[in-house]
Parts: structure tokens; C-alpha cells; sequence
């Protein structure tokens, strides 16, 4: 060993050993963080049966996909009048923000407002959209029954208790909410007349 | 006392072997503190106490506990009905319990006066940018050992508390829903979310104390302020012990006194400390009418509220905790101590208010007025840091003293 060593080569050298070492180190954290992942059993999701049918007119149901909560409704003919004449209080009217929160099916402006394959039986995921909490179901327009939790113009829907979210009859999201996007529409068909399997 | 340990054979023994002696010397009896310090200064130290109770009764609380979301034949969870067997059968379990409970609140307490201090005095400016650092570093590993703790006993407030605030990370953009599933395990919290936060509830505190030893030696490099914030003389500093150790002692029995008060007697502080709801076992059906964290955390879940963008809201909430790394870099004063900076004094004591009405507002439920009180403080925490770079230009400070 001369005092002339190479030094640009020893530094390459150590660039390269270091480099290597480096994503050798970087490949080792994945199995990690993966395992941190849903796991398998997780994942195998579990569709859900449910018939509608069992829901009473105007009754709320709260049932469990994935270890979500899912809302049922049974819109009667009056809860599906109150769909109409607030568009302009929505953030999103038509549904179509992201793609979770509309389906294939919603090819209507008439089915992307009542976002429901059939009208009476809105079918959503229960989670608000602005930190999850499960909004609480507040269907008769107006503030007699519900105080001031809701605005005067109340067209009747949700209110989410957390962070005071306001969705309408259609799980469309209100202006002036927390919450970014309408309750999300996850998928779902109809096996029978009443019969739907989500998921 | 001391000396008399450090003549015998013994200790001769150990400190040829270890460097015992010049470990004391250097660290306590030969160690330099400024003369003046004043009870503000005892908070350290007590900060130190609770880490040690929480980590001790810790390890006792994870013998009995079950970190699992199983349903048992009660109709409860294994994790909820083994935190009641805790309560109930195990010897002295309630007391553990409480302590840890109590404990936890306490670290709190004393933290917060411990940050308090330093702003007030100006503990973070130069020399001690890097001691300012670790220790909000130690605050945010304490914010989420307090988190991941509180999902534990599969409460109500522990269920919707997670869920909130893991949808909190699925909001930031491209990398929102990966953080989140990470965090979870899953689609929704659930039992693999438990397994995991217990696993990560009994980490975080093993790095806190590995980072408490590191702010401890950075603080016995740049020694500590005091209370005029000037450059201390050598002749005005006395060695830590006796002089400290003793003072310290009297603040633990103080503190000891108000600690065993709350936890014979008071251990939920009237719902404080452990939420009334969390007695009602989780049901991923039911949100609770109101979800609140727990009092340590509201002042930052107000900050979260008052956006009408959740990703403005999520972004503020990080940004309020960021900028105290930044806090030593954006006061451009040369003066450290409020004694001496009467524009700076009014601005924080404001800032202390300011943060205990966000603390307010977050514990209760939101209505307008509150939501418009939270906006008007959310803005002056961050008004508070900006002003400061500004601040010299207009502020007469008083003359400093030469010697304390
Ligand atoms: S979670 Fe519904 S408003 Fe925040």
C-alpha cells in the first residue's frame, strides 16, 4: 500500500458498499410494514345478506359490513318528496366527486339523486365522511323535533353529533359540513325482490 | 451522607471499574445550577417521577390485561371484561389501575407547566435550541403513547377516539389511506387495531425513556436557565446536590400529596380523567352523542374543528405541533427571560390562556359560539409564533442585570 491509494476508486468503493447496504436494509423494512396490513382473514370481505324487506316505512336499520356500519332506509313517499328543491344547499347534488360515493347503476340524474337502485331503499355506508362517526338520523324537515342541532331550512336527513355534519334524505352532504363528500355508496345488488347482497 | 458511601471499599471497588466517582462529580455534587431557580424549575423532575410510576404500574397492568375485541358470554369483549377483573378481582388492581389513569393525567399536568416554564423564561433559546427539540419530541411520543393507551380498555370513548383519529390520517392526500389501513389493520378499528396499539402502548414509553436520557444530557451540557435568562457567572451557580436534590424532593412530596389525593378519592376527576362513557363498552353501531379525547388532547382536537376543510383541519392540527420545533429559530429576541420583555410577557400569558380555552372548547360539545370562540384562539396559538419574528423590531426590552 502506497501513500498513492486511489482515493476516487476507495470512494466508490464505499459509495457502492454503502449503497447496497442501504437497500438491503430498505428490502428488510417491507415484510415489516406489510405485516402491519390488513391481513388475509381481513381481507377475505365477508359480502353481507340482508332483506329489506324486514325494514318498517320510515324506519332506520343499522347493519354491519366489514365491521362497518351500513344504514337502511325505507324511504316512504314523503321522506322521497324531501329529496327534491335543495340542490343548492349541497356541496355535491349530483354525486359525483369520487367514485365511491356514486355506482354504475347511477347512470340517471333521477338515480343520482335518490342514490338508491330502488328509491325507497337507501343502501349506505353509515361512516361520516368527515371523521367517521356514525351521523344521527334526523328525517322530519324543520326544527320542531330536533332544536337547534339543526338549521332552520332543515330539509331532514342527518346529523352527524362530532363535528355537527348535516347530510339530506339522500346521505347527499350539506354545505357548510365538516365533512368533504356525501355518505359513501358501497356496492351492493338486488338477489330478489328484497333481497340485496352488499359487498 | 453521599460521602460517606463514596469512602468505602466498595465504592472504591465499583468506581475503578466504572468511573462511578467522576459520573457523581460531574452529574450532582460538583454539577453547576444557577442559584435562583424557582419552583417553576421543579417540574422536570417530577416529569421524571411520573414517567417512572407509569412505566412501573405499566408493566403490572400488562400482566392482567387482554388485548382482544373477542366477544366473551357476558356480551363484552375479552379486553373491556379483563380491565373490570383489573377493577374487581385483581389484589389491589384498582389501585395500579388508578395510579396508571391518574398517572397518565398527571405526566399532563406537569409537562405542560414544565413547556409552560420554558416559554415564559425563554428555556428555548440559544444554547438550548437542541434540549427545546427533544423535548417536543418527547411531547409528541407522549401524545401518542396517551392515544394508543387509551383504546386499550375497549370502551365507548376508546372505540369512536380511535376511530376519529385514524380517519384524521386518512385524510391526508396519496398516502392517507395507506397510513390509515396501517394503523388499523383493517377497514374499521377493530380487534387487530387493539393488538397492535397495546403492542405500540408498551413501546412508546421504552423510547421515552431512552429520549428523556438524551434531553438530560443536553440540558448538563448547556446547563440550565434560569429564571432572569441571562448568562449565568460561575460564582452564582450552586452544585445540584445537596442544594437541588433537596429542593426536588419537596416538590415530590407536594406532588405526592395532590397525586394520592386524586387517586383515593377522586381517581375520574369528575369525568377528566376517564371519560364517564368509556364504562359503556365499545359498540361500532353507536356513536356516542358526544365524542371528546381526553382533556390533554382537546386543545389540538379544537384546532382540528375549527376548519371547514378536513384536510385544512388535519393540516393545522399537525402544523400547531410542528412549529415548536421551529419556536427557538422564529423568536428573534436576544433577551430570553418575560422579566425583562414586557411585550413578549403579555403576548404569552395570552398564549397560555389562549391554549386553555381551546382545551375548553374541544371538551365541549360544539355549538356556534363555541366553534367562532375556538376559531378566534386557533388563530392567535399561530398569530403567537409569527409575531414573534417580528416582535424586536418593536419591542423595548428592559436592561438585563449582570449578575443574578
Ligand atoms: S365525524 Fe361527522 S362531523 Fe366529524
Amino acid at each position: 500500500m502506497t501513500d498513492q491509494a486511489d482515493q476516487s476508486r476507495r470512494n466508490f468503493l464505499y459509495v457502492a458498499a454503502g449503497g447496497m447496504g442501504a437497500v438491503a436494509a430498505g428490502a428488510a423494512v417491507v415484510p415489516f410494514v406489510a405485516s402491519m396490513m390488513p391481513a388475509a382473514d381481513t381481507l377475505a370481505a365477508a359480502k353481507t345478506e340482508f332483506d329489506v324487506g324486514t325494514v318498517e316505512p320510515g324506519q332506520l336499520v343499522v347493519i354491519q359490513w366489514q365491521g362497518k356500519p351500513v344504514f337502511v332506509v325505507h324511504r316512504t313517499e314523503a321522506l322521497l318528496k324531501q329529496v327534491d328543491g335543495h340542490d343548492e344547499m349541497l356541496k355535491d347534488p349530483n354525486s359525483e366527486a369520487i367514485p365511491e360515493v356514486q355506482a354504475e347503476w347511477m347512470d340517471t340524474p333521477e338515480k343520482r339523486k335518490y342514490r338508491a337502485i330502488k328509491p325507497e331503499y337507501l343502501i349506505v355506508v353509515a361512516s361520516c365522511t368527515h371523521l367517521g362517526c356514525i351521523p344521527l338520523f334526523k328525517p322530519t324537515p324543520g326544527r320542531k323535533d330536533w332544536g337547534d342541532s339543526v338549521p332552520e331550512d332543515w330539509p331532514g336527513g342527518w346529523h352527524c353529533p362530532c363535528h355537527g355534519s348535516l347530510y339530506d334524505i339522500s346521505a347527499r352532504v350539506i354545505k357548510g359540513s365538516p365533512a368533504p363528500h356525501n355518505l359513501h355508496v358501497m356496492p351492493y345488488k338486488y338477489l330478489s325482490d328484497t333481497k340485496v347482497v352488499i359487498g | 451522607m453521599l460521602e460517606k458511601l463514596m469512602q468505602t471499599r466498595l465504592f472504591k471497588w465499583l468506581d475503578e471499574r466504572s468511573g462511578a466517582e467522576a459520573i457523581i462529580k460531574s452529574q450532582l455534587t460538583e454539577y453547576p445550577v444557577p442559584k435562583n431557580l424557582n419552583y417553576m424549575w421543579n417540574f422536570g423532575s417530577l416529569a421524571l417521577l411520573v414517567l417512572t410510576i407509569q412505566i412501573l404500574t405499566g408493566i403490572f397492568l400488562a400482566m392482567f390485561y387482554k388485548p382482544s375485541a373477542a366477544l366473551t358470554y357476558g356480551g363484552y369483549t375479552v379486553a373491556f371484561d379483563s380491565v373490570e377483573r383489573i377493577m374487581r378481582d385483581v389484589n389491589f388492581g384498582w389501585l395500579i389501575r388508578y395510579m396508571h389513569a391518574v398517572g397518565a393525567s398527571s405526566f399532563f399536568v406537569v409537562v405542560y407547566l414544565h413547556i409552560a416554564r420554558g416559554l415564559y423564561y425563554g428555556s428555548y433559546k440559544g444554547p438550548r435550541e437542541l434540549l427545546w427539540i427533544i423535548g417536543v419530541v418527547i411531547l409528541l411520543i407522549m401524545q401518542g403513547a396517551a392515544f394508543f393507551g387509551y383504546l386499550l380498555p375497549w370502551g365507548q370513548m376508546s372505540f369512536w377516539g380511535a376511530t376519529v383519529i385514524t380517519n384524521l390520517f386518512g385524510a391526508l392526500p396519496v398516502v392517507g389511506e395507506f397510513l390509515q389501513q396501517l394503523l388499523r389493520g383493517g377497514f374499521s378499528v377493530g380487534d387487530p387495531t387493539l393488538n397492535r396499539f397495546f403492542s405500540l402502548h408498551y413501546l412508546f414509553p421504552l423510547l421515552l425513556a431512552a429520549i428523556v436520557g438524551g434531553h438530560i444530557h443536553a440540558l448538563h451540557v448547556v446547563h440550565s436557565n434560569n429564571p432572569e435568562g441571562i448568562d449565568i457567572d460561575k460564582k452564582d451557580t450552586i452544585p445540584f446536590h445537596p442544594y437541588y436534590t433537596v429542593k426536588d424532593a419537596f416538590g415530590v412530596g407536594v406532588f405526592l400529596t395532590i397525586y394520592c389525593y386524586i387517586v383515593f378519592f377522586n381517581p375520574q376527576m369528575g369525568g377528566y380523567f376517564i371519560e364517564v362513557d368509556n364504562y359503556t363498552p365499545a359498540n361500532n353501531l353507536q356513536t356516542p352523542p358526544h365524542i371528546a379525547p381526553v382533556w390533554y388532547l382537546t386543545p389540538w382536537y379544537t384546532i382540528l374543528r375549527s376548519f371547514e376543510s378536513k384536510l385544512l383541519g388535519v393540516l393545522a392540527m399537525g402544523a400547531s405541533l410542528a412549529i415548536l420545533f421551529f419556536l427557538p429559530w422564529l423568536d428573534r429576541s436576544k433577551v430570553r427571560s418575560s422579566r425583562y420583555r414586557p411585550v413578549y410577557r403579555q403576548m404569552v400569558i395570552l398564549f397560555f390562556i389562549c391554549v386553555i380555552v381551546l382545551g375548553y372548547c374541544g371538551h365541549s360539545a360544539p355549538t356556534p359560539t363555541l366553534k367562532l370562540v375556538g376559531q378566534i384562539a386557533t388563530g392567535y396559538y399561530f398569530l403567537f409564533f409569527f409575531a414573534l419574528l417580528v416582535l424586536p423590531k418593536f419591542e423595548k426590552t428592559k436592561p438585563l442585570p449582570d449578575r443574578v
